[in-house]
């Protein structure tokens, strides 16, 4: 009856790790994005991987490509909805007068501003002098100097990743929780996504929004909208831009009204 | 794939969590010959099955972003000097790898799984004649023509599957029988990341022959292969000597075999490809020439390592094939920069030599100068800061000097 009873608690605790979480972080100042605005979003980095049986990510050329033409087109058409112009890069030299090196470097710069962001604001290893002051991270003056000579107000910094349970994935997801039955529970993960988004003011050279977006589960066969398709990356750009929240002093300013 | 690598070795072992499965390992890589290795693939390679072809999509961007690094040395003369030699000794990839040569002052050279290869400058500097440059290019070769990266990959998940199922089924048989089996599971673990470890070792002992078959076949001193990693050991021994540590030794955790082995199948496998009556050269004099330009900046990276070890070892082998003002500078900054009792005097010395050869660099008549302005020399001084001056008008210290000399 005991080893029934650790089983139960443990197959519950499993069935609660299915989930999807978000995360963001503002700029006290930062007011969503609304009417008459010009974006421009640096080239999407999506990854579709399959997940094997021993559960090593493995890129899929074809799944990929129809994951960032999924996206793009989800990312197009919520931008357009609430009133900004986008233009979404495919390549790095597609702007007039801006060279693919100077967009390679904003990138390399963005990357390493992403990655400090990424461990000082999620990772727990929190800066005492950033404390309080919400999102306070910039791409300098590179990033001002594209703003004016482009007319973009913004720039879309985005990176995708689904992460596909093979079948032989999800038969050993299964076989690992059937073992609770006899004692020996074994859930590992399988589909999961991961992405994130950061939102650059071109007219400051501010990070001004950046969100991370994470799903998965242990338990077989829970998908999470598949970025394949249409309506799951519409699902994924949803979660991940839908609800932006404006930083604390813009907030408060916007209740004291 | 590079020649000598810690960064794979490192992935290997924090991806080894996942993995296992024991199977039989040992350091010990037995020599493949040369003759068995023919390259698996032809002229205008494209993958065809899935997983090869997302790992080629990946590439595509690392190779965007490799080639358009500020590390990247772009001088035309070098680069196509470099293309042409992954050109002759490509076999049938010849006309489809790119090769970038990187401003990293190591002993390195890598090949990526799409077919582009990356060098780095700390190669260029230790290798004494072309057919050592090409015999390293060749290896990584030997790593595309054999389709190394996709059959390791393979390897990874083919190992990492038979752990998961192995490790499941036995947690459920230890579970059904109130048995703990993590001992077990862990020891498989552990077989499995071995294996994947001495894998590794097999693709790098399997490109060493493919390369000095390639090698050889273009017409260069086969022999040349076994007598970089002669260097590099030599190397690598004096640089330890001096932090008065030993070399590593070999490890069930290698990527690649120990340089020794490596260098003593490489000698074998030298002989085996040498055609008697064919004539083989190493094509010396047009490495140097090739290289000058760069010489002193890779004199340079290689004395502010703060190595002086290793430093002294290759000055002193580059200086096998002659002494001259450049070797004999740095010899004397290695010197300065070790700076223990009595360095100073030698460092002058060096200097004193250095400029007594014509193609002394103008950094050698300041230092000589510097030099006997301390040794109360000044007369002498003035004449070599003077010198200095009139080489190198525009050097950042040249109000400075004038000042000095008065």
């Amino acid at each position: 009856m005991r080893k029934i009873g650790i089983a139960l608690a443990l197959a519950l605790s499993v069935s609660a790790s299915a989930c999807v979480q978000t995360r963001q972080f503002a700029d006290t100042q930062f007011t969503p994005p609304q009417g008459n605005y010009r974006l421009l979003v640096m080239r999407p980095d999506v990854v579709v991987n399959w997940l094997t049986m021993g559960g090593m990510p493995e890129q899929r050329a074809d799944w990929t490509e129809q994951a960032r033409a999924n996206i793009t087109a989800a990312l197009e058409a919520q931008q357009a909805d609430r009133g900004g112009q986008t233009k979404v890069l495919a390549r790095r030299n597609e702007l007039p007068g801006v060279s693919a090196d100077e967009i390679a470097e904003l990138e390399r710069l963005h990357n390493a501003v992403g990655q400090s962001i990424a461990l000082h604001k999620y990772s727990g290893a929190a800066l005492p002098t950033k404390r309080g002051k919400g999102l306070d991270y910039t791409l300098g003056e590179g990033a001002v100097s594209l703003g004016r000579r482009t007319g973009y107000d913004y720039a879309l910094f985005l990176h995708a990743e689904d992460n596909i349970a093979s079948t032989g994935r999800t038969a050993l997801q299964v076989l690992g929780i059937a073992g609770c039955a006899i004692g020996f529970c074994a859930p590992s993960g399988g589909n999961n996504q991961f992405a994130y988004a950061s939102l650059v003011d071109l007219r400051t050279g501010e990070v001004v929004w950046f969100n991370v977006l994470q799903t998965g589960s242990q338990l077989p066969g829970v998908k999470f909208g598949d970025i394949r398709n249409p309506q799951g990356a519409a699902q994924m750009v949803d979660r991940l831009l839908g609800r932006m929240k404006p930083g604390r002093q813009a907030r408060q300013a916007m209740e004291k009204k | 794939m590079c020649v000598r690598c810690e960064i794979s070795r490192r992935s290997l072992l924090a991806g080894g969590g996942v993995l296992a499965a024991s199977l039989a390992t040992g350091v010990a890589q037995a020599r493949i010959s040369p003759s068995t290795m023919v390259p698996l693939i032809g002229p205008g390679y494209r993958p065809t099955d899935a997983d090869e072809i997302g790992m080629w999509q990946q590439m595509e961007r690392a190779e965007e972003e490799i080639a358009g690094s500020n590390l990247l040395i772009k001088d035309p003369a070098l680069v196509s000097y470099l293309q042409n030699i992954i050109g002759t000794v490509g076999g049938p990839a010849a006309k489809d790898m790119r090769i970038y040569l990187a401003h990293i002052p190591e002993f390195n050279a890598m090949m990526f799984p799409s077919g582009f290869a990356v060098v780095f400058t700390g190669l260029l500097l230790r290798m004494r004649n072309e057919a050592q440059l090409a015999g390293v290019i060749a290896h990584e070769s030997g790593h595309f023509l054999r389709r190394h990266q996709i059959r390791a990959w393979r390897d990874l998940k083919r190992k990492s599957d038979i752990f998961a199922v192995g490790s499941l089924l036995a947690g459920m048989a230890g579970g059904a029988a109130g048995v703990n089996t993590g001992d077990v599971v862990q020891l498989a673990e552990l077989g499995t990341l071995l294996s994947l470890f001495s894998y590794s070792r097999e693709m790098e002992a399997e490109a060493d022959a493919m390369g000095v078959k390639l090698i050889a076949q273009a017409g260069y001193a086969p022999l040349e292969m076994a007598n970089v990693w002669q260097q590099l050991i030599g190397e690598m021994n004096q640089s330890a000597r001096y932090r008065r540590k030993r070399r590593d030794r070999a490890s069930l955790f290698d990527t690649h075999p120990s340089p020794d082995a490596r260098m003593k199948d490489l000698r074998l496998s030298a002989q085996e490809v040498t055609v008697a009556g064919r004539s083989y050269d190493n094509h010396r004099a047009r490495y140097l020439q090739t290289i000058a330009p760069i010489r002193q900046t890779l004199l340079d990276d290689q004395v502010r390592q703060n190595d002086p070890g290793a430093s002294q070892y290759l000055l002193n082998t580059l200086a096998l094939d002659g002494w001259n003002g450049l070797l004999r500078y740095y010899e004397g900054e290695v010197w300065r920069l070790r700076n223990r009792v009595g360095d100073e005097q030698r460092a002058a010395q060096s200097y004193a030599v250095a400029v007594a050869y014509p193609d002394a660099p103008p950094e050698a008549w300041r230092s000589h100068g510097l030099a006997l302005f301390k040794a109360g020399r000044t007369g002498e001084g003035r004449v070599a800061l003077s010198r200095y001056l009139s080489m190198k008008p525009a050097a950042p210290d040249a109000p400075f000097i004038r000042q000095m000399i008065g």
